[in-house]
């Protein structure tokens, strides 16, 4: 056998801790065996590699060791805006879920609502972003557009696919958080705003506030008019105010009665109908400093004052939720029933019936989070989500869910009536890549006409110069 | 053997100096440096803030856009109004303030401590204060109308494109007048009493002493602060922001600061954004460059 032998070799591997590779050419076939001992290394390098490839071992056993402590504990970090009723339920329901799920911690993180969307744009461009987190629709639909967040994982939710979940929600809940099939948010709330009113304040300045209240924008002026209290020029009480920030939830839809649009239908194309636009402008400027001098926004917010009934607001914009915080702010003005709701007003020359637009609050799932913290970061969200009613009744926040508005206590709840009609009068807010930056342009355009005084023609080649460039660039 | 002696002393020196030195070279390379590079680099791409897709090289694409751009002049436009308007007053009143404190002996400790206070505060802190006041039921109307005695004027100083710069001028006065009459104060004295009372025994006045004496002796402190306050008033940010966030318009106060977090934070433009701090950081670059030049060649000598 030996003598057949022809072409022995041996092959020694580096890291073979003395073993080696034999191989042979026998009777013209090549043969291969592991062989243990190593002529070819002497015995201090062979200490040397035997205790570097232990320590190696105990490196990769403490890095697998790590991972698998790792897979166990999930560190969520939640963000979302301020609002106390909010933070007590959602805390209860992070210590109940920690409950059931001992390796899941949840960091709840509570901003200021109008820093949120910067604070989250810088962190997601720092991709440091937190694991779920809510935001107005508006907002959020750019991160959706740029994959920054997940899709729903339907195994977490307990639903075995998006056809059942959407099955579950009010039709046309998730239209605006689609894409490629697939669902990306699911909803936190779904608001829309109508008319406040402090009986008081209209008793005050002689008006009867159920038969008086305004039903078009022009009564608006008028009975704002009345309802302000002056010393001089400075306003001590305001009728009515805006909410600022949110041009395209409750400025644009006033556009819109008028025929005008932000976007041509093709999406190429800024501002339609110029003259609804110009007297949308021409109103502001009428209800501005420089007009009948009625409010600004350099006032207080007027959904903020509004609680504490202090007879300086007459009428503010907000939604359902308000409600919550009145009760919270001031339980003995929610109970006296010295407030009311009313729908949002329409232009006496309108051509559509276009009520103040509902936006939504979607939790979100960042789409760079491991796909186990996604995993139970849906979880989560379903089990906080799975309290609807609770949040109803608690924060006065609506989620659009079947069950819940099948409910018959649903529309029993104070002035739901006034919120669903102007709610299926209206449509979702303006949705666009580029709308928050949108919303900043009308923001200029409508403060340079109501404030310093600028002609509203100018203002309008302004504003459509700008969103055009937009629409043109090659983004 | 003597010179190699001192030549090494020198040596070993430099070399504790390098030492000493190198930790705060690192930190400024690591937080100016690399973000100024950084910054450069990508002023040549289109880069969406939110987007995870590369960014597109545009070469000088974003520079050649900044001076067509009407919203960028203005902003220039908006910058050098602010800085003037700024400038001038803070260096002519922070000067007389110096002069003015000098001369006291008793509770000038105090009015330096009072004047300088503002200067620790935070800008947000600063214009969140100054918010209140300007509010139209606030004590900036109230101040107004008791001294021109007048009754519920709205002097519109959040409103009107004239007072809203008018107030963002005020909020920084009132923030660096303290900062700068310190500068001032410890500039007059380093003046030694000897020249003064030379020119006392001279016969000269306190106004000619002024003129003649302090101010010319005065001329590096009032060029460092010159080049201070145009450099601190091109930077101005937070005042703006904090305005323009409370309802007032954007329009009539939109600095180029403003104007850079609004493209990179709001319209999601880094690239944009980038290419303004540029053209921004070459004119401060000049500035200060300025400012080394001038100090050197107009170094005062007591002797």
């Amino acid at each position: 056998m030996q003598n057949n032998e022809v072409n022995r070799s041996r092959i020694v591997c580096t890291f073979c801790l003395g073993y080696h590779l034999d191989v042979a050419k026998i009777e013209g076939g090549w043969y291969w065996r592991v062989v243990p001992g190593c002529d070819l290394l002497n015995m201090e390098r062979r200490i040397i590699l035997k205790k570097t490839s232990m320590l190696l071992f105990i490196v990769l056993s403490l890095i697998i060791a790590t991972n698998v402590v790792g897979a166990q504990n999930i560190e969520l970090t939640y963000w979302t805006h301020t609002d106390d009723n909010r933070t007590i339920i959602e805390n209860r329901y992070i210590e109940e879920f920690q409950a059931l799920y001992p390796n899941v911690t949840i960091k709840r993180v509570v901003n200021e609502a109008s820093k949120m969307g910067d604070l989250m744009l810088t962190a997601f461009s720092a991709n440091n972003a937190p694991d779920l987190f809510n935001l107005p629709i508006e907002q959020e639909y750019g991160y959706m557009m740029h994959h920054r967040v997940a899709p729903v994982n339907y195994e977490a939710i307990g639903y075995a696919n998006a056809e059942e979940l959407v099955s579950q929600y009010m039709a046309g809940t998730f239209d605006t958080v689609m894409m490629d099939g697939q669902i990306y948010g699911l909803p936190l709330e779904l608001t829309n705003w109508s008319l406040y009113i402090n009986k008081n304040v209209f008793r005050d300045a002689g008006l009867d506030p159920e038969k008086d209240y305004p039903k078009t924008w022009e009564e608006m002026i008028e009975v704002a008019d009345k309802l302000t209290l002056r010393n001089g020029e400075i306003i001590t009480r305001r009728g009515f105010d805006f909410r600022y920030p949110y041009y395209l939830v409750a400025m644009l839809p006033m556009v819109e009665q008028l025929g005008g649009q932000l976007l041509s239908d093709d999406g190429k194309t800024a501002i339609v109908n110029d003259e609804a636009w110009i007297q949308v402008f021409e109103w502001f400027r009428t209800f501005g400093p420089h007009g009948r001098n009625l409010g600004s926004p350099t006032y207080t917010s007027a959904r903020k004052i509004f609680n504490m009934d202090n007879n300086d607001i007459g009428m503010c914009l907000t939604g359902f939720y308000q409600q919550g915080r009145i009760r919270i702010d001031n339980p003995e003005f929610y109970d006296s029933g010295e407030w009311m709701v009313v729908p949002y007003p329409v232009f006496e020359n309108a051509v559509k019936d276009v009520r103040c637009s509902y936006y939504g609050h979607f939790m979100m799932v960042n789409a760079q989070a491991s796909a186990e913290k996604q995993y139970w970061a849906w979880k989560f969200i379903a089990y906080m989500l799975d309290h609807g009613w609770e949040y109803l009744e608690t924060v006065n926040i609506i989620q659009p869910r079947q069950d819940l508005l099948d409910d018959p206590r649903y529309m029993e709840l104070p002035y739901m009536v006034v919120f669903m009609t102007d709610m299926a009068k209206s449509h979702m807010v303006f949705l666009h890549e580029n709308g928050f930056q949108f919303e900043r342009f009308i923001k200029e355009a409508i403060e340079s006409v109501m404030l310093s005084n600028m002609p509203s023609e100018e203002a309008l080649d302004i504003l459509r110069e700008r969103i055009q460039e937009v629409l043109d660039d090659s983004y | 053997m003597r010179k190699n002696k001192g030549f090494s002393m020198e040596r070993k020196k430099a070399r504790w100096g390098w030492v000493f030195v190198t930790p705060s070279l690192i930190l400024f390379s690591a937080f100016s440096f690399y973000p100024i590079i950084n910054a450069f680099y990508e002023s040549f791409f289109n880069r969406n803030l939110l987007s995870l897709r590369p960014p597109s090289f545009v070469g000088w694409n974003n520079y050649t856009y900044l001076f067509r751009s009407r919203e960028f002049w203005l902003s220039v436009q908006n910058t050098l109004i602010f800085t003037a308007g700024t400038f001038v007053p803070l260096v002519v009143f922070s000067l007389i303030l110096a002069i003015l404190l000098m001369s006291i002996s008793r509770l000038r400790r105090f009015f330096q401590m009072a004047f300088y206070s503002p200067a620790v505060l935070s800008s947000v802190v600063a214009a969140m204060i100054w918010l209140l006041i300007f509010d139209p039921r606030g004590l900036a109307n109230q101040g107004m109308n008791a001294l021109l005695g007048t009754t519920g004027v709205n002097y519109n100083w959040l409103s009107t494109a004239g007072m809203l710069r008018l107030s963002t001028i005020v909020v920084y006065f009132w923030k660096y007048i303290g900062y700068f009459t310190v500068m001032f104060v410890s500039g007059i004295g380093a003046i030694p009493d000897t020249l003064n009372e030379a020119a006392l025994i001279d016969g000269a006045n306190r106004w000619k002493l002024f003129w003649h004496v302090t101010f010319p002796l005065l001329k590096p402190t009032t060029i460092l602060v010159s080049i201070m306050t145009m450099i601190q008033c091109l930077k101005t940010f937070s005042t703006q922001y904090m305005f323009t966030s409370a309802g007032a318009p954007t329009r009539p106060i939109n600095v180029i600061t403003l104007n850079i977090y609004n493209t990179a934070i709001k319209d999601y433009r880094i690239g944009r954004a980038t290419a303004m701090s540029i053209l921004l950081f070459i004119v401060m670059f000049t500035f200060t460059w300025l400012q080394l030049r001038v100090s050197r060649t107009e170094d005062v000598s007591y002797m």
